[in-house]
Parts: structure tokens; sequence; C-alpha cells
């Protein structure tokens, strides 16, 4: 019995021209598991808006259960049918504490307090929250946050959970206890539905959409969709699929939606690919090159001396060669954020020293702010910075500080934005505010690359993208780094990781270790550091183990097609 | 070197879990103290007077396991606006004012009166402050949010509903921190982008124009976050009809003594003003 049913539902919002979705149709069944998969700006978060009750459809139906939700009686039955677990964690939690923020819910249907007791103590053992009903909800981690955002949810004993995007913002340990939880709310006979941008998150689920401009252009299997060619879906072109597929895809063998490095390993083995044992070659540090960077025994805490400091750094020595893509991975919370910071004086350590391009910052008469604009940092989400009316005038706020003007300041702002992939002439004199969300990073990114500082600092510069966006990013980045620019940059993305020079690997305020990409993800990788190995390290290892030596330890999917091919 | 970072002189707002008896007290029980303490400590006419309430401050915290460290602290920021009031006195004199002068500078002087009203100011300035940190130390947000509802539950009869008032006052609590994040990091990235803020030579209109690059996009920002904030309340059907509660605040052993004491504490400074003035 389908618990979710639309017809020709559009959706536009007030103030838009075009629709964000454009008459849709489908229906979920009770029980059934659906992936949602689109670039940014497809629609996929306000078909969400629209199942979940929040927003009546423009045109069209939706109906839950049976009710449309353009009623009073269908938009409550939807809200509490449907749980919605959104992309940021923070801003989900209402209550202060754990458990009040899941006897919200509860609260608002005025069930009696033994009935929302029974409910609380149910659905945090069933995300496995259970010991920590009276912590305050802000000191849990992002992953804990999101769980508890399931547990609001199933407190409203909601049939169907939504997910939007709910996993971007996780390290990969995290990212796969959400993914397990999704699977296991399933198995216990609800529904889910996942917005997505990562298409092996996709594969998970038996049945996926594609929206495209507002439009759905593609309902079906993840087979069906990974195996068909760009042509019928032009959104694959931005999308990309899992990283079996595509090294399955690129080997010539059948490419399966879903599939381990063992099992893919296994059919390689077995499918006499010839091995070209061709190494790809890889640029390597100066082992003389000067450091950019050099942190010794650095601690760092927040809240220092009050009752709630919280340690971010213990004790850090790092040196980062001049010239060199320094990649900072480990989980959320583990001071990657910090120790950003820290190279460029915008967080003082409480001991330890630092120095920066040969500056040493705790001096007397230091100038940090020239020591910020010679090492430019680029925070999370760095597009919420932008302030002013046009995109050009605001990559020309850091270049004017620099003291530019006339002809060179359009000239560094052009160049900038070239290389950000935002053509001058195209974007100069468009409004920030009507940019899409990749537009968006990519201006705030050209604010940063136009400072032209000897080094870059980059917070997790790709997180929340399409994957064509991610790509053209990390593309950049690398770019920057070839031309001689020192770049740290902290990463959820082992893959962005495994590009880099050298990779530093951050657990709980300490760097457990630092190396090149190949000493990190073959020799020196820990289960405990609750990250993954790239893709094509596991299946690498596994054709060794399967007597398949390549001669070489690829890091990344072309560098395995490459030895294989 | 000096790092950007804005929570760390914060102590209102902080919570302690610490479990003491005090933290355990009825939410309205505590606010009857912060309101006792404030008052008696802003109508105290003698030093005696004003200094009580931040003596009693320190001391309950002490019970309650705050460090009085970390309640001082919280007094820190206001030091500039108290050196203002300082200098403000010794500026300008008090028409009457007969009192010995104990400094004179050319035209201005401090007289013993002024030095007396900028001491005046500065415990009690000094003791709200404590005072409300340390409320804040004891009650958890959750609970300073159903006390703002239980002691205006009365007022359901004039037609106010409580309970929005307390959830207004709860989200508002909540988006102190997020606001003062978002605030950090913007600061953060336009200072990497050579901003420097605080410094603006020039008229009115340029100094305020060096602030725009952090204004925009923070009230942006704050109005974003607010706008997730409602829509996860509404996904989670937030009604304010027939709402019921989970937390319930059983009372205390002693809780009725803990209210008592409050009035009596309330009404000291007033005992010490009347033989301060005797002595």
């Amino acid at each position: 019995m389908p618990l979710i049913e639309l017809e020709g539902a559009s959706y536009t919002y007030p103030g838009s021209l075009s629709p964000a979705l454009d008459s849709i149709s489908f229906s979920i069944d009770e029980g059934e598991y659906v992936a949602v998969v689109g670039a940014n700006g497809s629609g996929k978060s306000s078909l969400l808006r629209l199942l979940d009750g929040l927003r009546p459809p423009s045109s069209g139906e939706v109906r839950v259960s049976s009710l449309a939700t353009s009623s009073r009686e269908g938009r409550a039955r939807a809200l509490r049918a449907v749980g919605l677990v959104f992309q940021s964690p923070v801003d989900q939690i209402v209550s202060s504490s754990v458990e009040e923020d899941v006897a919200f819910g509860p609260e608002n249907l005025g069930l009696p307090r033994t009935e929302i007791r029974r409910r609380v103590d149910a659905a945090l053992a069933a995300v496995g929250l259970a010991g920590e009903t009276r912590r305050p909800s802000h000191f849990l981690s992002a992953g804990q946050q999101q769980r508890l955002a399931i547990a609001g949810a199933l407190a409203l004993d909601a049939r169907c959970i939504a997910f939007d995007e709910a996993t971007a913002m996780l390290d990969p340990a995290a990212r796969e206890t959400v993914l397990g939880l999704m699977e296991s709310l399933v198995a216990s006979g609800r529904t889910v539905v996942h917005v997505t941008q990562d298409m092996d998150e996709a594969a998970r689920a038996p049945r996926v959409l594609v929206l495209d401009s507002g439009r759905l252009v593609f309902d079906g299997s993840p087979e069906e969709l990974f195996a068909s060619d760009g042509d019928s879906i032009p959104a694959l072109a931005v999308l990309g699929r899992p990283d079996c597929a595509v090294l399955a895809r690129a080997l010539g063998l059948p490419a399966l939606a879903r599939e381990s490095a063992a099992e893919l390993a296994s059919r390689i083995a077995t499918s006499h690919i010839a091995i070209a044992r061709t190494a790809a070659s890889r640029g390597a540090i100066d082992p003389d090159a000067p450091m950019a960077f050099e942190l010794r025994g650095v601690s760092h805490a927040y809240l220092g001396g009050t009752a709630n400091e919280k340690a971010a750094l213990r004790e850090v020595d790092l040196d980062i060669p001049r010239g060199a893509l320094v990649a900072f991975i480990g989980r959320t919370g583990s001071g990657k954020s910090t120790a950003l910071q820290l190279l460029d004086g915008l967080v003082a350590p409480r001991s330890g020293t630092v120095r920066s391009l040969g500056v040493d910052l705790g001096g007397k008469s230091v100038d940090l702010r020239g020591i910020r604009m010679r090492a430019p940092l680029s925070v999370q989400r760095p597009e919420s910075a932008l302030f002013e009316l046009y995109a050009a005038d605001d990559v020309a706020f850091g270049p004017r500080n620099l003291g530019l003007s006339g002809k060179a300041l359009v000239e560094r702002v052009r160049a900038a934005m070239e290389e950000a992939g935002l053509g001058y002439g195209e974007f100069r004199d468009r409004r920030t505010r009507t940019l899409s969300g990749g537009e968006k990073r990519r201006l705030a990114l050209a604010g940063v690359l136009a400072m032209g500082g000897e080094a870059l600092l980059l917070d997790e510069p790709t997180s929340a993208l399409d994957p064509a966006t991610k790509a053209s990013i990390a593309a950049l980045i690398g770019a920057r780094a070839r031309g001689g620019t020192t770049v740290a940059m902290a990463t959820h993305s082992m893959d962005e990781a495994a590009a880099a020079d050298l990779v530093a690997v951050f657990v709980e305020g300490e760097i457990a270790a630092l190396g090149d990409p190949e000493t990190i993800f073959y020799d020196r990788y820990d289960p405990a550091w609750g990250l993954r190995r790239p893709f094509a390290v596991e299946v690498a290892i596994e054709l060794e183990k399967a007597g398949l030596s390549l001669g070489f330890r690829p890091l990344s999917l072309d560098e395995l097609v490459g030895a294989l091919a | 070197m000096r790092g950007i970072e804005f929570f760390r002189n914060v102590s209102i707002g902080q919570y302690v879990d610490s479990g003491s008896y005090i933290h355990s007290l009825r939410p309205s029980t505590k606010y009857l103290w912060l309101i006792a303490l404030m008052v008696s400590g802003i109508a105290a006419s003698s030093w005696v007077g004003a200094a009580f309430p931040f003596a009693l401050a320190l001391a309950l915290g002490a019970r309650a396991g705050v460090r009085p460290g970390f309640l001082l602290r919280g007094a820190k920021p206001i030091l500039p606006l108290l050196a203002l009031v300082a200098l403000l006195q010794f500026l300008f004199s008090w028409p009457g004012d007969d009192s010995a002068v104990l400094l004179s500078l050319g035209p201005f002087s401090a007289t013993a009166m002024e030095a007396r009203l900028v001491g005046m100011t500065f415990i009690r300035t000094l003791g709200l402050m404590t005072v409300i940190g340390l409320f804040t130390s004891v009650t958890a947000e959750g609970e300073s949010m159903h006390g703002v509802e239980d002691i205006l539950s009365p007022l359901e009869r004039l037609g106010l509903r409580p309970q929005r008032l307390a959830l207004a006052f709860g989200v508002a609590l909540r988006f102190v921190p997020i606001v003062a994040g978002e605030l950090e990091d913007i600061a953060k990235a336009q200072a990497s982008r050579g901003a420097d803020f605080g410094s603006g030579r020039g008229g009115p209109l340029k100094k305020a124009r060096a602030y725009l690059p952090l204004f925009v996009p923070v009230t942006l920002r704050a109005l974003e976050r607010a706008e997730s904030m409602a829509e996860a309340m509404e996904a989670r059907g937030y009604s304010e009809e027939g709402r019921t509660r989970l937390a319930s605040y059983p009372k205390r052993r002693g809780e009725g003594l803990a209210r008592i004491a409050a009035l009596l504490a309330c009404a000291a400074p007033f005992v010490l003003d009347y033989f301060a003035q005797r002595l």
C-alpha cells in the first residue's frame, strides 16, 4: 500500500519565476528504501518538504496515507508520518538536553508524561544514545546529533524517515553509523527516503529517483541507473557513479551498483585482464625545501580555563614544506580546523610555538594581519562570509586590503574568478545572493585565491557540493599546489587526501600519523582512526591478497585502471 | 599574539554540571534567589550592603562546585565600562559636592563623594554579574526556560501564553552561542582577506563601513539559521495548543526553607545598611 503518493506535484517558491519542482509523479510504498539524487539545486530538498507536509504543492497533489497534504488534517498527518532529518546537525536541535529534544515532538502532540517518557526512552535506545539522556545536546558530536535527530522523528512514531543530505557533514565513521541506522529502520518495517549526492550511498537503496532541474528523470534500480550511458540521463555526468561501477566500466566488466572491494577484486582476478604494471608518475616534494609552517609542542583548548574547557590539540609537532599540498584528515572534532587556524594566527596556542612563512607568531611585534594575508584561510562554508552586493566586488575585498587599485585590481579579480571557474564577463555583475550554492562556493574561494598568498589554508573546501563541482574544485586546488603554492587542506574525502603530497591524520587532538598518501593508506593505516581507505587502495590490497601483484601501489581509480589495462 | 576567540571570557550562560543540592532546586526557587540578590544588591546604599550579594554569590558558588575564578571572569568584559564611569566622574563635578578633594588636575578633580560613587558602581556591577553568572552555572538552559513558564503560569488567566514566552526565551538563549559562533567564523574569514576591524580611520561613515563585511553576513546567517530552526520545529509538529511537558520538578527537601532564605537574603543588605549608618 502506498504511503506517499505524488501526482503531477509542482512547487514554485514565492517570488521565483521558475518552478523548483515540475509536475512530479511517483509513489512510495510502506517499508520501501528510496534514494533521491540530483545536482546542487535540482529540487531534492524541496521534494522532501513536499513529502513531509511542510509545504503544500503549488499544483498537483501530494498524499500521505491517502490524505492530501493541502488539507489541514492531511498536513498534520504528513508531519507525523514523515520525520525529517536535515543536513546541518546543529540547526535541528530545538532543546538544550538530549531527552528534552527527543520529547519535543511528543510534547507537541499533547501526550501524557508517562507516554512521552516511554517514547523518548525507546527512541534513544533505537539510535544508541540511551546513555546520553541528560547530556547537553550541543556537546554531542555531529554524528551523535544526527542520531538525535533520528530519535526525534522516531518519537513522533513516524512511519517514514526522510534524510536531507544528512550524512554530508559527517566523517566516514559517523556516516557509516547513520547509513547502518537507515538499514535497520528499513529492517524494522519503516520507510526511508534518503536524499544524497554520494552515489555510493545512493546505491545502497534498491530504488533511486534522479532529479534534474526540478524534473524526475529516472525512477528505477541503481543497477539500471549506473549501467545506463550518460546520453539517456544527462544528470549522470554531474553525479557520477559509485566507485565500484566506475572501475568495472573502465575495465570493461559489467558494472554493479554495489560491490565490495573484495568482490570486485575477485571478479578482476578471474577475468584475465592483462596487467600492464604501469606505475603512475607522482610528483615528489623537494626534500631540501624550506618549511612553510612549523608547529612545535603546540597545545590548544577552547573555553580555556572555564568549566567547559575542551582540549583541541595536544603537543602537536608538524612541519609543512614549502610548495607541498598537505591534507588533514580525521574525525569531526579531532583538531583539523584548529590546526589550520593556528597556522595563520587566527587561533593563539595555549602553549608551544608556531612559525609561519618564516615568522614566529609568538613574537612581540608580529604582524598577524600581514601573515593572514600571505596565508589566507578559507573557513568551512566560506560562502557564508560573502557580503558585497555584486560578485566581483566581493572578490575585490581582499586585494583592496592589499593596497591594489585600478587596473591591477581588476586584473587580480579577473584572474581569480576565472581560476575558480567563474567567467569574469559573465559573473562580475551578478548579484551574490542570486548565485547557486556551487557558484557561491567558487566565488568565496576566488576571494581567497585573489589574495595571491604564498600559502592557502582550506577547511573542507568541497563539502556538501555535488560530485562534478567537488571534482573541479579539487582540480583547481591541485593546480595551485603544482604552481608552487603551499596548501594545507582539511577534508573528509579520502580520495582528495590520496591526491595530496602529505597526509596528516588527526586523532583526538594529536597527529597519529604523518606521511605521503602511500605510506598512510598502505603501511600506517589503522581502522581505529575512524576513517576509510580510498576504494582504489582497498581493491589493490584485495588483488594482492588474490595473488595478483600490480608491481606498485595505486592511490586512485585512474592509477589502478592504468596499472591493469 | 592574539587569536580570535569570543567565548573565553563569558561565564554567563555556561552551565556547570556538578549535581549539587543547589543545582537540584526547582528552577522557580533559583529565579527567586536571582531576583532577591539582584534587587538587594542594587537597592542597598552602604558598602557592606552592596557587597553582601557578591560575597553570598561566591559562597553559594563554592557550595555548588562553581569556582570563584570562573564567576569573577564573567565581570571582565564590563571593566572598560566601569573605567568610563570613573573617567566621567573625574571630568564632571556634582553640583553642591563639598566633600574632600582627593586629586586634582587643572580644572578636573576627584572628590571623596565621586570616589564613593565609583566604588559603589563597581561593587554593584561586580555583584550583579556574579549573581547572574552563578544562576546560569547552576541552572541548565531547559530549566531556565521551564522556570519562566512556571513563574508566568498564573498569567495564563489574563490571556498570556507562558509556554510561548518561555519557548521564545529558550530559543533566544540557544541562539547566543550560535550567533557568536557565526560571528567568529565570519570574522576569521574576513581577517584572512585582510579585514582590520576597529582601526578604521576617517569619518563615522567610513568607520561604520569597515564593519559591513561582518555585519551583513552575520545578520544573513542568523536569519538563515533561525529559518532552519523554525523549519525543524515545524517538521516536528510544533503547536501552541495542548502541548504537554516531559520535565517535572518535584519539590526537594528544604525547598520551602530555601525560598524563605532567599527572602531573608533580600532583606539582609537593608539590615546591614541600617547598622552601617548607626556606626
